[in-house]
C-alpha cells in the first residue's frame, strides 16, 4: 500500500510525458498536482458504457457517439479506467500509450482493474473529507459573521443605565442566537430631561447590525438637536428612507421624560406601544406612525402622558410578545398587558415578565428574536427621613409611637434588633405566631439594612421606629444607603437552588414578605426604609 | 457578635444513621460548625440518614436557611436522607414556606424521626 502514491504519480507522469511528446494534444493534466476537471454531459453514452460494462475501457475499441471519448481519443488517451464508488462515477483515470510503445498486456489490465477497486474508495473518502472541510469553513464563516454582528450590536448599546433620584430605570436585553436588530438608547437632554428609545431593525445578522448603527447615530443626533419626539422620528425616517436597503425598516418608540414632573412626550414609529402600570391598572400609550425607512415624508403623532409616583412605564420589543410556546401559541399582547396590570412590585416588572415568559415557552425554548424590555419606575420620593416619618404618622392617624432606637451596623446584631422590637410590642398581646413572624421579619429587614444599606459600617446606624394604632403595628427600619438602589432579587426557588441554578442564599426578602401582612419600601435620596405592617388578628389589643 | 453562637454534637448510635444535635443560632456564622458536623455525621458518606435535632434551636435566619440548602445539596449528592425534628411551630412554618419540608421530612421528636428511618 505504501507504494501507491508513487505508483499514481508514475501513471500521471506517463500521461504527461506522452502529452509532451505529442505537441498537438491538449491533455487535461497540466502538472502532477493540477488536473483540470473533465465535465461529461449527462447524456453521453460513455456513462451508459461505464454502467453496463464495468472495468477498463479501451478507447479505440469502442465506436460509440461519445463527445467525451472523442476528446480523450484526440488527447492521446488509450485506456480509461473508471473509478466507481457505491455505484457513483467519481473519476476517470486516463492512460496514454505505453512508453515501450507495446500494447497493454492482460496483466496490465488485471493490475489496473485492481488499482481501480482499491483507489475508488480512497478517492471517495478524500472527496468527502474535502467536502466536510468546505462545510466547516462555511460554518466558521457564519459564526464569525454572527460574532461581528453581536459585537456591533453590543458596542452600540449604552454602557450604563442612567440613574436619577426618584427614578429606577432598568433594562433587560437578551439577543437571539441569530442576532436580531434590537437596540435601546438614553440621551441626556437639557432641563433635566432624558430621551429614551427602544428600536428594532427588521432582518438579522450583519445587515441588521449595520442599519442599527446608522439608525442609532441618526436618532441620537436628531434627539439632541430637535428634542421633540415627533420631529426626531420624522427626520430619522426621511434620512433612513434614502440610506437603507429596500424592504428593510426600523420600528422605534421614542420618548422624552421630564425627570422633575414625570411628564413624557412620546412618538411611535410602528413599535409596540408602551404600557403604564399604576396600582392594579394598566394603560396603553398610543401614538401612531409608520416604521422608519419605509416611506418618505411621514408625520408622527406626538402625545403626552405623566408617570405618577408609584407608577412604572414598560417599553418592549416584539421578541417578547411574539415568543412561542411548543404548541406554537404566541405570548401575545393581551398576556403581556395582563402581566403588567397584575404586577405587585417586589422583584421588578422585568423579572415578573421574564419569569412568566419562561414558564410559558417551556424548557426546550429556542429564542427566535431579540428581547428588549425597558422599565421606567417612579418612586414615591420624600425629601428626607423626617418626611418619611411624618408620612407614617399621617398614614396612621392616631398612632402611638411605642419605640424609637438605633443600632450600629455590626454583623450578627440583627437578632438584638428583633428582640428589642418584640419587647416594645409585648403589651400589644399579639398572638404567639404573629409575634414570632414579626420577629423574623424585623431581623431579616435589619440584617439587609446593616449589610446592604450600611455595608456593615459601624459608624452607620440602623434606625427603628415602632408605631401602633388600634388595628396594627408598623415597624420602620431605615438605613443610610439610599443613593444605591435596592438590588432586584429573584423569587427563591428551592428546586432551582438544589439544581445549582440559583445561589443557596437569597431567602431574606421572601421571608420578610411572607411573615408580615404588608411590606413597603420607601427610598429617599439617602435612605431606604422598609415598613413592616402586622394586623393584630384574633386576640390582639 | 461576629462569632458563631452555635454548638453541635454528633451521635452515631447505628451505622445507618447519625444525629446532629444543634444548640443555639443557625445563621451565616454557623457554616463551619454545621458543615463539620455534617461531614462527621456522614461517616465518609456511608451513613444513609442524617437527623437534625432542632430541639434547642434558639434562632435561625435566612442565611441559616441557605446553609440548610447547601447541606441538602451535599446530602443529595451523597444519596443521603435528611430528616429534621424538634422544630418549633414557627420554624416549621418557615420550612413549609421555603418548601424545605418537601426535601427534609419533619418530625415532632426524636422517637418519631427514628421510626421513619428506612431500614
Amino acid at each position: 500500500m505504501s507504494n501507491k502514491p508513487s505508483f499514481w504519480k508514475r501513471i500521471f507522469k506517463r500521461s504527461q510525458d506522452q502529452s509532451n511528446q505529442d505537441s498537438s494534444s491538449n491533455l487535461e493534466m497540466t502538472s502532477e498536482s493540477e488536473i483540470k476537471p473533465l465535465d461529461i454531459p449527462s447524456d453521453d453514452p460513455l456513462l451508459t458504457l461505464i454502467t453496463t460494462s464495468p472495468g477498463l475501457i479501451e478507447v479505440n475499441k469502442h465506436n460509440i457517439d461519445s463527445p467525451t471519448l472523442d476528446r480523450l481519443r484526440a488527447d492521446g488517451v488509450k485506456l480509461v479506467l473508471p473509478l466507481v464508488s457505491q455505484g457513483d462515477l467519481i473519476g476517470l483515470l486516463n492512460l496514454g500509450s505505453r512508453m515501450s510503445e507495446q500494447e497493454y498486456s492482460s496483466d496490465d489490465f488485471h493490475l489496473l482493474n485492481n488499482l481501480a477497486t482499491q483507489a475508488s474508495p480512497a478517492l471517495r473518502v478524500a472527496q468527502l473529507a474535502r467536502q466536510q472541510q468546505l462545510e466547516a469553513q462555511e460554518r466558521e464563516r457564519i459564526i464569525y459573521e454572527l460574532q461581528v454582528a453581536r459585537l456591533i450590536q453590543e458596542t452600540l448599546l449604552p454602557k450604563e443605565i442612567p440613574s436619577s433620584s426618584g427614578w429606577l430605570l432598568d433594562v433587560h436585553w437578551q439577543p437571539a442566537r441569530e442576532v436580531g436588530g434590537d437596540f435601546y438608547d438614553f440621551i441626556h437632554l437639557p432641563e433635566n430631561r432624558l430621551g429614551i428609545l427602544v428600536a428594532d431593525v427588521t432582518d438579522k445578522g450583519i445587515p441588521a447590525a449595520m442599519v442599527m448603527a446608522t439608525s442609532r447615530s441618526l436618532l441620537r443626533e436628531a434627539a439632541e438637536r430637535l428634542i421633540e419626539p415627533g420631529k426626531v422620528l420624522a427626520y430619522a425616517n426621511d434620512v433612513l428612507h434614502s440610506e437603507i436597503p429596500p424592504k428593510m425598516f426600523v420600528t422605534c418608540l421614542y420618548l422624552v421624560l421630564n425627570l422633575e414632573s414625570g411628564e413624557i412626550l412620546f412618538s411611535n414609529a410602528g413599535h409596540n406601544p408602551p404600557y403604564l402600570h399604576s396600582k392594579d391598572q394598566v394603560s396603553e400609550l398610543i401614538a401612531t406612525g409608520m416604521p422608519l425607512g419605509l416611506m418618505p415624508e411621514m408625520d408622527y403623532d406626538q402625545n403626552r402622558a405623566t408617570i405618577q409616583p408609584g407608577e412604572t412605564l414598560m417599553l418592549s420589543s416584539d421578541g417578547l410578545v411574539e415568543a412561542h410556546n411548543p404548541a406554537y401559541e404566541m405570548f401575545g399582547f393581551p398576556r403581556v398587558q395582563e402581566l403588567v396590570r397584575n404586577y405587585e412590585g417586589g422583584d421588578g416588572l422585568i423579572a415578573h415578565l421574564m419569569q412568566n415568559l419562561r414558564t410559558f415557552v417551556g424548557e426546550a425554548y429556542e429564542q427566535e428574536d431579540d428581547i428588549t424590555i425597558l422599565t421606567i419606575e417612579r418612586f414615591e420620593v420624600l425629601d428626607s427621613a423626617v418626611d418619611t416619618y411624618k408620612s407614617v404618622i399621617e398614614k396612621f392617624e392616631g398612632a402611638q409611637v411605642l419605640g424609637e432606637f438605633a443600632i450600629a451596623s455590626e454583623p450578627g446584631s440583627e437578632r438584638r434588633v428583633a428582640e428589642q422590637v418584640l419587647e416594645v410590642i409585648a403589651p400589644l398581646n399579639l398572638p404567639e405566631e404573629r409575634y414570632e413572624r414579626l420577629g423574623t421579619a424585623v431581623a431579616e429587614a435589619a440584617m439587609n439594612a446593616m449589610e446592604h444599606g450600611n455595608s456593615f459600617d459601624p459608624k452607620k446606624n440602623v434606625e427603628i421606629n415602632v408605631l401602633a394604632d388600634e388595628h396594627q403595628v408598623t415597624i420602620s427600619i431605615t438605613d443610610q444607603g439610599g443613593s444605591s438602589n435596592i438590588p432586584k432579587t429573584t423569587q427563591p426557588d428551592l428546586e432551582a437552588k438544589l439544581d445549582g441554578e440559583q445561589p443557596t442564599r437569597g431567602w431574606g426578602m421572601f421571608l420578610i414578605k411572607n411573615m408580615v401582612d404588608e411590606m413597603n419600601i420607601i427610598q429617599t435620596e439617602d435612605r431606604h426604609t422598609i415598613e413592616l405592617l402586622m394586623h393584630y388578628g384574633d386576640g390582639g389589643v | 457578635m461576629t462569632q458563631a453562637n452555635i454548638s453541635t454534637s454528633v451521635r452515631k448510635p447505628n451505622p445507618n444513621y447519625s444525629i446532629i444535635d444543634i444548640q443555639g443560632e443557625v445563621t451565616g456564622f454557623a457554616e463551619d460548625n454545621l458543615m463539620d458536623a455534617f461531614s462527621q455525621a456522614s461517616n465518609g458518606k456511608t451513613t444513609r440518614t442524617i437527623l437534625l435535632n432542632f430541639t434547642d434551636l434558639e434562632y435561625m435566619n435566612s442565611s441559616g436557611i441557605g446553609l440548610l440548602v447547601t447541606m441538602l445539596i451535599r446530602s443529595q449528592r451523597q444519596k443521603q436522607n435528611l430528616i429534621a425534628f424538634g422544630l418549633s411551630r414557627h420554624y416549621q412554618e418557615i420550612f413549609r414556606l421555603t418548601r424545605l419540608n418537601e426535601a427534609i421530612s419533619i418530625y415532632t421528636d426524636e422517637s418519631g424521626a427514628l421510626a421513619a428511618i428506612p431500614s
